[in-house]
């Protein structure tokens, strides 16, 4: 195995999420949810398989995902994750 | 005549070491309250649930979506491209990834010890909006 290919990308990926929205989110879900084991494994399995689709694809997703909508999916469902940790009891009321 | 025989290092650090032993069940009015609105309605009111499951699903789900086409995604794509080696660099990535979500995770449930847990809430709940309005900015640009 090419171990420089392999610590190459394993910097440039890693330097370029330290600090990113997922692993804030991370941070924000891994302290205030009851499960943190979930939260690793959901974030971890979340962020392989997104690289996968990229690796396997080598260049081209937005053929047949359009970004906007997939990235609105996502502002809606951190928006609700949000919402729900600042107004845990009107939640509960819907 | 020292006849104190009892060593300083009887410090109460044990108390933080149980908190973050025990992180498994921390919360436990969220399990309760969370069960009754599950019953309620299936929906947004139950996205963060009690269990091992519900949480599993909508961090994947959320946190798939808004990396997809990412930068982080544009880089690995252009790497394995170039380096006719899609294995490696998806090793190398995915070992990466792993370690960014381990430190996250790890550093909220360090925070969640220091910090109370209705402050931690907010801050946490505060932090997950400012992610949307950046995915909402992130639209409006591309």
């Amino acid at each position: 195995m090419d171990l420089k290919l392999f610590l190459v990308s394993f910097a440039a990926v890693f330097l370029s999420e330290l600090g990113d929205k997922s692993q804030l989110a991370a941070i924000a879900l891994g302290g205030s949810s009851p499960s943190p084991k979930a939260v690793f494994f959901g974030t971890a399995s979340a962020l392989i398989l997104a690289s996968f689709i990229s690796v396997v694809l080598g260049g081209s997703s937005s053929f047949f995902l359009p970004e906007k909508i997939v990235k609105g999916i996502a502002a809606i469902g951190f928006g609700l994750l949000g919402l729900r940790l600042l107004w845990p009891e009107s939640s509960e009321n819907i | 005549m020292p006849s104190s025989d009892s060593t300083p290092s009887d410090t109460p650090s044990v108390i933080s070491e149980e908190v973050i032993v025990a992180g498994e069940t921390p919360r436990k009015r969220t399990s309760e309250t969370s069960d009754k609105s599950a019953d309620l309605s299936s929906n947004s009111a139950s996205v963060v649930g009690s269990g091992f499951w519900p949480v599993f699903i909508s961090t994947f789900a959320t946190i798939f979506l808004a990396e997809l086409g990412d930068k982080t995604q544009v880089t690995t794509m252009l790497m394995s491209a170039e380096s006719q080696a899609p294995l490696v660099v998806f090793l190398g990535a995915g070992l990466a990834l792993i370690s960014t979500s381990l430190i996250g995770v790890l550093l909220g449930q360090w925070l969640s010890t220091r910090v109370s847990e209705e402050t931690l809430d907010t801050c946490a709940g505060i932090l997950l909006i400012l992610i949307t309005i950046g995915l909402v900015g992130d639209i409006m640009s591309s």
